[in-house]
């Protein structure tokens, strides 16, 4: 009885609490994200990024250096080695991604993995999310102690939405929430996003770490160079690729 | 601070503190680590737990056992309880003085070095199946078909007799028995361990077999003990022949792998030959595979986890080989050796020769302990392309053929030689 008591108020105040609570509009929220990390100026200014990141799989014992190289063309290249295991190489060509690893060997990727590696090799994608999705706020959650919008944004070119979690305090991006589609299945990923720095007039978060398969992959930006003049030809893929793709 | 600076840490403090008593902190580090052990298995486990094991009795009963075991030992031998209640392969506690001997010092007893002679439990003996070109066994004389009778003054029949005893039947019990009896000759590089062979002509040969470095090259992946990897491959008829260890230091294998297809283009077949290879990482099945399957789109099966499936796709190479593809295995093939055999077989691309495999098929991971002791634990069941675990089944060869003491005192091999008899029929017909 005291139970049922309590209750009935508190679905009384409900609908009072949401009328309160109406959700920003996405682009609000994704062109304040630009705002608070720089301004459109800032993003304009930059015509290239080579990044250098430690990577670590967390508890196995597992590290190593990643260098990634983007540039305005929209093409992208991620080399590196992990101890144990040897070369890790992805990238996207002209719209055509691809991956060489020591494990796995050579392969391109095809339909919605490649769409998905296409879109992330966007330069200067947090500009140009009205050219990739479509968003739209779909709730608040709480992502380590702070209060975000969980913006959902689906890819307009089809395939599956990825959700961003944007800090009611701060704008930035602390979470994000997607589902991979590969050959080997439909592999959900969670990344959280901190220790945003400075580089150049940009923030960036330098700390992400990775949920996938059961495994922490933590990586770390220790370095960022903006503008630099990359050849052309640093994005060409390996020759194995380029037989593959040829094929 | 690195690993094997943790490492050599707890061993100096290990060998500080002989059978002292552990500390209130040791004991209270052992308590986390029974903790985290029994958690990550709780947390990983992709189906219900094996025979309805009652996980949170197992840990009621065992975690104030961890937490005052009296030494590393005691603590070990309750976590390894633990885990033995499962009932599955790729569960293991790897005591962290074991990392350094393996991976920077020289060996023990067992520990690493070898004499250069792998053995096969035939017919309750210890067959010599074979012997490295150039280690302490083939400048001793020890030839293949040869028994061993005794190692350090043991009896192996007995030993064998009382291991067969002892295991409960499976799939995996005659890889645990043919380790424990190699063990019996492995030890320090430098050593020499007392042994007696039966030869050729069941005359008694004894002599201190010199214990040599190990084969191949030390690899080191994480928090897995480092391990040495050796690879060799040769033309046998106008047939490619692969044969290597273990499923790992990608960077190296998967290059010379690569070499040995390319360079058999034009052969009439190519043999896998992956007995006595207890696997590694699970990856390097796909990457292998893609040399020998030109269709995209293809699996060698699936890693079913908790919540999701995962699967170990094939990706072809630009050049594929296309000719007779034949997989030797025995009882001592296990995990990702099963997944690229079976996973071969079951989509019609190889045909397997020899003997069943031992149905230890479990992925796993390796991680440290917050007493530094390492954890390797399952994260998934393997179903084959077919639909079939692996696990405790393993892979049933198209053709069976055994070893026999009596082909190899001849110098033959009957699962090589029945795969190149394959290979001329194809060629043949």
């Amino acid at each position: 009885m005291n139970r049922r008591m309590l209750l009935l108020p508190a679905l009384c105040l409900l609908p009072a609490w949401a009328a309160d609570q109406a959700l920003p509009k996405a682009e609000t929220l994704l062109d304040k994200y630009v705002e608070v990390t720089g301004g459109k100026a800032a993003y304009e200014k930059r015509r290239s990024e080579v990044m250098t990141i430690q990577m670590e799989i967390v508890g196995r014992g597992i590290k190593g250096t990643l260098t990634r190289y983007t540039d305005s063309s929209n093409n992208s290249i991620s080399t590196g080695e992990l101890e144990g295991v040897g070369k890790m190489e992805e990238g996207v060509y002209h719209g055509q991604a691809w991956e060489n690893t020591a494990i796995m060997g050579p392969r391109v990727k095809s339909g919605a993995e490649n769409d998905d590696a296409v879109r992330d090799s966007y330069f200067n994608a947090p500009l140009l999310w009205r050219k990739l999705y479509q968003a739209e706020t779909v709730g608040v959650e709480t992502v380590n102690g702070e209060d975000c919008y969980k913006i959902m944004m689906t890819p307009l070119a089809g395939g599956k939405p990825q959700y961003d979690f944007l800090s009611r305090k701060t704008g930035l991006i602390l979470k994000t929430e997607r589902t991979m589609v590969s050959p080997m299945g439909e592999i959900s990923v969670q990344a959280s996003t901190s220790d945003y720095k400075s580089f150049e007039g940009i923030l960036y978060p330098t700390k992400v770490v990775q949920n996938v398969m059961g495994n922490q992959v933590s990586l770390t930006m220790i370095a960022l160079k903006a503008n630099q003049d990359i050849p052309k030809d640093r994005f060409e893929p390996p020759a194995e690729i380029k037989k593959l793709m040829a094929k | 601070m690195s690993f094997h600076r943790v490492l050599a840490a707890a061993i100096v403090f290990a060998l500080a503190s002989g059978a002292a008593e552990l500390t209130p902190e040791q004991r209270k580090k052992n308590a986390d680590s029974f903790e985290y052990a029994w958690s990550k298995i709780r947390e990983n486990m992709w189906a219900p737990m094996p025979e309805g094991l009652d996980w949170q009795a197992v840990h009621d009963e065992l975690k104030p056992k961890a937490a005052s075991a009296r030494t590393m030992e005691d603590a070990r031998a309750v976590m390894r309880d633990m885990i033995a209640r499962l009932k599955l392969t790729h569960f293991n506690i790897v005591a962290a003085d074991l990392y350094d001997e393996l991976g920077n010092g020289p060996g023990r007893r067992g520990d690493g070095g070898s004499p250069g002679l792998d053995l096969r439990l035939v017919d309750g003996q210890a067959l010599v199946v074979s012997v490295d070109a150039g280690s302490p066994a083939q400048l001793a004389g020890v030839r293949p078909g040869w028994v061993l009778v005794k190692a350090d003054g043991a009896g192996i029949r007995e030993a064998i007799r009382k291991l067969d005893a002892a295991l409960p039947d499976s799939t995996h019990k005659e890889l645990a028995m043919t380790r424990a009896v190699m063990a019996k000759i492995g030890g320090a590089p430098g050593s020499k361990v007392p042994v007696e062979f039966l030869d050729a002509s069941n005359r008694p040969v004894k002599m201190d077999l010199e214990i040599g470095m190990p084969r191949g090259e030390a690899s080191k992946i994480g928090f897995m003990p480092a391990q040495h990897v050796w690879f060799e491959s040769r033309k046998v008829e106008n047939s490619g022949y692969v044969r290597f260890n273990l499923f790992l230091d990608p960077a190296r294998l998967s290059t010379l792998f690569a070499n040995a297809v390319e360079e058999c283009s034009e052969c009439d077949g190519f043999i896998i030959d992956l007995r006595g290879n207890p696997g590694g990482i699970g990856g390097m099945a796909m990457g292998f595979a893609g040399w020998f399957v030109d269709r995209q789109g293809v699996r060698l099966g699936a890693m079913r986890m908790k919540g999701q499936d995962v699967k170990f796709a094939i990706f072809p190479r630009s050049r594929t080989f296309r000719g007779p593809l034949a997989i030797l295995v025995d009882g001592l093939t296990a995990s990702t050796s099963e997944i690229l055999a079976g996973g071969l077989k079951d989509i019609g691309r190889a045909r397997i020769f020899g003997a069943p495999t031992a149905g230890a098929a479990l992925p796993s991971v390796f991680e440290q302990l917050p007493n530094n002791d390492g954890f390797q634990y399952a994260i998934a069941d393997y179903i084959s392309e077919g639909g079939d675990r692996l696990e405790g089944k393993g892979v049933t060869p198209d053709q069976p053929a055994r070893w026999t003491r009596k082909a190899l005192l001849a110098g033959q091999d009957p699962a090589l030689d029945a795969a190149l008899a394959w290979i001329r029929k194809g060629k043949n017909q």
